[in-house]
């Protein structure tokens, strides 16, 4: 909630922010970025704490075969029955040294399964970052010019659908008309066995298929990764096309009623020039500063774009991880989603700071 | 317009810097390069939703990872394809030289796919390694028989055993805790990584891995110089492809994108996909049961209860075992993807009997007259309220339909008036184990192909469900079968445990899985693998 | 941009009407126009509508949503619609028309549960954190903001782990969302109650207060509740909407409630995934239907009130007058 008002109406903020003196752009910089530190601190203490409460790996994986005895055995061997803050130093120790460790339920050290899945995710949220834009700004045009009219009424229930469904019944509405009925478009997965063999022989990937096949010259299997790519970037850009297109109604209409926008009126600048030239830049501002914010909502909502199209990203592997209790391997991806929701955060605040020096706090 | 350019310009800056940052996160994959020769036509694709946890056989112990251990390691035993009566794979021959001495002599010339030499060295270091490590998610529990190993020559391996005979020890080297691994690759004090296992190239299997992508995509190929009992691949080459949605599996095996999808496609696909004549469902025994199990304390009229009566309490066992509907909870939860179950010990394994059937019920139907009657008999006010505990997210989706039936069918004629109750898998184990659900479910999915696999771990002192349930004649019969070497007699042993086993009611076994793999119609020797020793061997497919 | 951010928070209007019209629905009805006025009644029907099934779901549903038998038997698995199942039934043999009309009071269960619940702590911290601020209302901001700025569902499902360990039961399960639910809202909450109230505190009037010996407290608390009725039934609306989605992403990962123990909707749809890629559609589909027609009203009802609170885009009749300020809008969900 509070992430758009901040977009949209930073005077909100105001009353939230006694004013200081004049602190200067720079210290407020510096002081908002070692609050990054704390703020992923946190976040690692509180998910280390909850997943010790939630039981360990060893009864989760075992538990049905082993009797008590054994498990116990096993789990004194793994060291998970010393004294909580024994271990949570001893974590904090290893990541402050760098040694994120090796995952418990599949052996992978994390630092590796983080690059793998995290280019994964990062891939379908670009993807769906460009569907939600493509749809969301031209249709929130069109919504704040023919304001309070039909179209505008079509559009912002459109919007509002967007919202109201959810990522998996979307997909599986897509999945069932294009992929099973229509069969124009594959199933699940991020390529086909083939493209995935090509993508896993190549030197050095970046992990993003697109991109690598570029890279690679390797034209059939972009073809086919943009095949497999398209459901899934459908189904969770909708979701953020809803918010992109209310976004831009919102602020288009703000500044529409512009003195500036009138006077260009006024001279007969043309009405489609109006709206594209001269009212949406300004609304362009709030715009960009959301789209940031918007990676929290595309992480979530990747976790069931993920399971719904198979495919293998962050969000996905969390929930795996949370039910096979894989400590190391939760702790790692809190870890980094912290780390981007920290920075991101950062970004969107100082922005927001030099946009209106009166946000500062 | 002149400060919001500048905005507009700072905006874009930092975007800039937080996408950075957001790849700075994410470096290359660890993919494996690799000569890529070409797979051609005939190379197989297989689907499942197993996970590997990790290929090193010292680290992992489940079906997911040894699956894939068997199409790249070696054993001593193995079976071939169509029965799970072990026989030597790299060995020439294995047995009993003396009661607690079973010696393997190996196969001579064996090379790992990595040029070293593959000999007794190497299957002492394998066994030795792995009750080193004693990982905690590894299978070294299988191997506490084992008192020590030596190698009198680079090709005799002699196993020193603590108990006589013991039964199950040709199954144990065909286990989980049996695959034989390089010693020249491996640590002998730790773990070794898939993919330090996959450069190393320390396979002798039916195949090697040509490329590794944990958990989504594994391409094997054919290995040459394989000296195991089993054939050459009937195909060109293999890919194992990971899902972790069954429908999304299922359409892939539908469209044509795998040649078998196995291990687990939901009850309603197999069924939606026998209708489909472009694949085939090929359906082999399975050893996978499902049972209830009661706990003698806590249980109505338990040990520990209240109004505690063993009479009473053993009444309600076989009112409850009169009362289920095995072939019901069979065709309309799972679509025949169970089968009734009527004893602890499931078809298809040695001395396998239907003891509750001759017990309980009707001729396979329940028996709600006869539940009434033991109920009355010995004195017990009904309806007996019963707390049934079950788990919805360790064995399969469908576990609360199957309750739900359960509970309909206990409830139907006023006898009893079930709370059923479900609880996430890791509290859910713990609480099992301690004594707080009076009834509850599990599952079971056997380590090796022996009957002795669904006794000694259950009924000795509780087994490792810890429910209290202690019978004497019980325990020496299973301890007598263990070591019986006369065929005959182990089976007779076995059959009388299992009937006593269905006087007392320890558990009541419901339903048995069946193994389903679905296949294109023109996918070949997807049967000949599907048998009792519960291994795909990808080498028999072809198309 | 700087034009648009000259006007500071102003006081609310002052107020006239009578008590009917002030309350929230009612009022916002009533200044709506034209198509705002549309919106904001399909808005409020489909509410009504989710409402009303979920509080005669018992009368309503033909079946118990964990029954699978009646006098005449079991009932078929997978039946298509039509018949004693005008909804079919699924794998389990439940009837769908059932499970969706208990479902809707799972769904408002949760609601009223996680909304309450996440208002009272909420205010509460945030009263604390703005009142006495120094290192406490350090501490309460940066732990808000670092639980607010991470993934929803994300959070959710660790905390219904911790939460759900041996609750099965129907207030267990609904206990477990709730409170899934709650720690994802509480930030949001905190975040407005505190802003208002470090406002306050400066205020001349508190101080002045404060020096004739009257209780700061009671003073800070009746402003607070005023400007909290005119802000929160939207917060309420709006969060209301994204707690059924999250209710129903927990129950579609398999982190719900079980399906003897509640109807959920994003549980059924979740086994229904087998279904639809073999031609059984209804047990997905109305599931489905009811999840998006009762966050659409919601977020209808919302929207539009929301709308009307801003004067840059009510009807443009009433374009001009004061801007109300703390109004909400969401950005999250999962």
């Amino acid at each position: 909630m509070a992430t758009l008002i901040e977009a949209e109406t930073p005077d909100v903020l105001g009353p939230a922010a006694p004013k200081r003196g004049a602190g200067g752009v720079g210290r407020y910089i510096l002081v908002r970025f070692l609050l990054i530190f704390p703020t992923i601190f946190i976040l690692v203490t509180l998910v280390f704490f909850l997943m010790r409460i939630t039981g360990d790996p060893i009864t989760a994986a075992l538990g049905g075969r082993l009797p008590q005895d054994q498990l116990d055995a096993r789990i004194h061997e793994a060291g998970y029955d010393r004294p909580i803050l024994v271990q949570y130093f001893e974590y904090l120790g290893q990541i402050a040294t760098g040694n994120f460790g090796v995952t418990l339920s599949d052996r992978r050290p994390v630092i590796e399964m983080l690059a793998t899945f995290g280019t994964a995710t990062l891939e379908l949220a670009i993807n769906a970052l460009v569907v939600a834009l493509l749809i969301g700004i031209p249709l929130g045009m069109v919504a704040a010019h023919r304001r309070d009219r039909t179209p505008d009424a079509v559009l912002r229930f459109f919007a509002i659908l967007c919202y109201a469904t959810p990522v998996f019944f979307a997909g599986l509405l897509l999945k069932l008309t294009f992929s099973v009925a229509l069969g124009w478009l594959p199933v699940s997965g991020r390529a086909s066995t083939n493209t995935e063999l090509a993508m896993s022989q190549l030197a050095a990937p970046s992990g993003i298929y697109w991109l690598d096949a570029i890279r690679s010259g390797n034209f059939q299997a972009l073809g086919d990764i943009a095949a497999h790519a398209v459901l899934p970037a459908v189904a969770l850009g909708l979701l953020t096309a809803g918010v992109f297109l209310r976004l831009v109604r919102t602020n288009l209409i703000g500044t529409l009623g512009k003195d500036y926008v009138e006077a260009g009126r006024s001279r007969g600048v043309s009405e489609f020039r109006l709206v594209t030239k001269h009212a949406y830049k300004p609304a362009l501002i709030p715009i960009i500063t959301v789209m940031g914010l918007q990676i929290a909502l595309l992480l979530g909502g990747a976790v069931l774009t993920e399971t719904t199209f198979e495919w293998k990203g962050l969000g996905f592997q969390l929930a795996q991880y949370l039910t096979a209790r894989d400590f190391v391997a939760v702790q790692g991806i809190v870890m980094l989603l912290a780390v981007i929701v920290a920075v991101t955060n950062f970004v969107v605040d100082i922005l927001a700071a030099i946009i209106d020096p009166r946000v500062r706090y | 317009m002149a400060i919001n350019k500048k905005a507009l310009q700072c905006a874009i800056a930092l975007a800039g810097v937080s996408a950075f940052a957001l790849t700075a996160c994410t470096g290359p994959t660890g993919g494996t390069t690799s000569n890529g020769s070409g797979s051609t036509a005939s190379t197989i694709a297989y689907g499942t939703t197993d996970k590997v946890t990790a290929l090193d056989p010292a680290g992992s112990y489940d079906n997911g990872s040894f699956m894939v251990m068997n199409q790249i390691f070696p054993f001593l035993l193995n079976s071939k394809p169509g029965g799970a009566d072990p026989v030597p794979d790299i060995a020439e021959s294995a047995s009993f030289t003396k009661p607690t001495e079973y010696t393997v002599k190996l196969k001579s010339d064996l090379k790992w796919a990595n040029g070293h030499t593959l000999d007794s060295k190497d299957v002492k270091f394998s066994f030795d390694r792995q009750v080193k490590i004693k990982d905690p998610s590894g299978p070294s529990s299988l191997l506490t028989n084992i008192a020590s190993i030596s190698t009198p020559d680079a090709q005799t391996v002699v196993f020193t055993l603590k108990q006589a005979n013991d039964q199950t020890f040709a199954q144990i080297l065909s286990s989980p805790a049996g695959p034989i691994v390089d010693d020249e690759v491996f640590p002998a004090d730790k773990l070794l990584s898939d993919e330090d296992i996959v450069k190393a190239k320390a396979f002798h299997g039916q195949y090697t891995i040509e490329s590794y992508n944990k958990n989504t995509l594994i391409s094997l190929k054919p290995y040459a110089d394989y000296k195991g009992v089993l054939d050459k691949p009937a195909n060109g080459g293999a890919t194992i492809k990971y899902y972790t949605d069954q429908s999304n599996m299922k359409l892939d095996v539908q469209q044509g994108n795998l040649d078998v999808a196995n291990r687990s496609l939901s009850a309603t696909d197999i069924e939606d996909l026998k209708k489909d004549s472009k694949v085939k469902v090929h359906v082999g025994p399975g050893g996978e049961m499902r049972y209830i199990v009661f706990n003698y304390n806590v249980m109505p009229f338990g040990a520990k209860t209240a109004d505690a009566d063993p009479a009473k309490a053993h009444a309600v066992r076989q009112a409850m075992a009169n009362l289920v509907d095995r072939q019901a909870i069979a065709d309309q939860v799972y679509k025949g993807t169970y089968l009734p179950l009527w004893s602890n010990v499931p078809s298809g394994f040695l001395g396998a009997n239907e003891s509750f059937k001759d017990l309980y019920g009707q001729d396979g139907k329940p028996s709600p007259d006869k539940a009434k009657k033991v109920l009355a008999d010995a004195g017990v006010t009904t309806p007996v309220t019963i707390k049934l505990q079950y788990n919805p997210d360790h064995y399969g989706k469908s576990s609360g339909d199957e309750y739900a039936m359960v509970k309909d069918q206990l409830e139907k004629d006023g006898l009893f008036k079930v709370e059923l109750q479900s609880t996430e898998w890791v509290t859910y184990n713990k609480a099992s184990k301690a004594d707080t659900y009076p009834v509850h479910q599990l599952g079971w999915f056997p380590d090796f192909s022996d009957p002795d696999n669904y006794l000694t771990p259950f009924f000795p002192k509780g087994g490792f469900m810890n429910n209290h349930y202690s019978n004497p004649e019980v325990d020496k019969l299973i301890a007598k079968q263990l070591t019986e070497s006369d065929k005959a007699a182990r089976e007779k042993d076995i059959q009388d445990v299992q009937k006593l086993l269905a006087e007392d009611i320890s558990t009541l076994p419901l339903l048995q899985g069946a193994q389903v793999a679905v296949a294109g119609a023109s996918v070949k020797g997807v049967d000949s693998t599907l048998d009792a020793s519960f291994k795909f061997r990808l080498g028999s497919v072809s198309k | 941009m700087s034009e648009t951010t000259t006007a500071a928070l102003q006081p609310p209007a002052p107020r006239k009407a009578p008590l009917l019209d002030r309350l929230p629905v009612t009022s916002h009805i009533r200044q709506s126009v034209g198509l705002q006025r549309t919106m904001l009644l399909i808005g409020v029907s489909l509410t009504g509508l989710f409402l009303l099934a979920a509080v005669f779901a018992p009368l309503l549903a033909p079946y118990g949503y964990a029954q699978i038998s009646d006098a005449s038997g079991t009932f078929p698995a997978q039946a298509a619609p039509g018949g004693k199942h005008p909804w079919g039934t699924t794998v389990g043999g439940y009837d769908v028309l059932s499970r969706v009309l208990w479902g809707s009071q799972t769904a408002a269960t949760v609601i009223v549960v996680s909304v309450a619940m996440s208002i009272f702590v909420g205010v509460a911290l945030g009263l604390l954190s703005g009142y006495f601020g120094g290192w406490l209302d350090r501490i309460l901001v940066v732990i808000a903001d670092a639980i607010y700025a991470f993934p929803s569902l994300l959070l959710a499902i660790v905390m219904s782990i911790v939460i759900s360990q041996g609750q099965s039961s129907f207030w267990g399960g609904i206990l477990a969302c709730s409170i899934s639910i709650t720690v994802v809202f509480v930030p949001q909450y905190f975040r407005v109650i505190r802003a208002e109230t470090i406002r306050l505190k400066a205020e001349p009037f508190v101080e002045s207060a404060m020096v004739v010996g009257a209780s700061s407290w009671r003073i800070m608390g009746r402003h607070i509740f005023k400007n909290a009725t005119r802000t929160l039934p939207l917060i309420f609306t709006l969060n209301s909407s994204e707690a059924i989605l999250t209710l129903a992403g927990l129950g579609f990962l398999g982190f719900g409630i079980e399906p003897t123990s509640a109807a959920e909707w994003g549980f059924d749809l979740n086994k229904a995934l087998a279904d639809t890629t073999s031609g059984i559609w209804w047990t997905g589909v109305f599931p489905g239907v009811a999840i998006v027609l009762s966050v659409l009203g919601l977020t209808l009802m919302g929207e539009s009130m929301n709308d009307l609170n801003d004067p840059r885009l009510r009807g443009r009749r009433a374009a001009g007058s004061k801007r109300s300020g703390g109004k909400a809008k969401k950005a999250g969900k999962p």
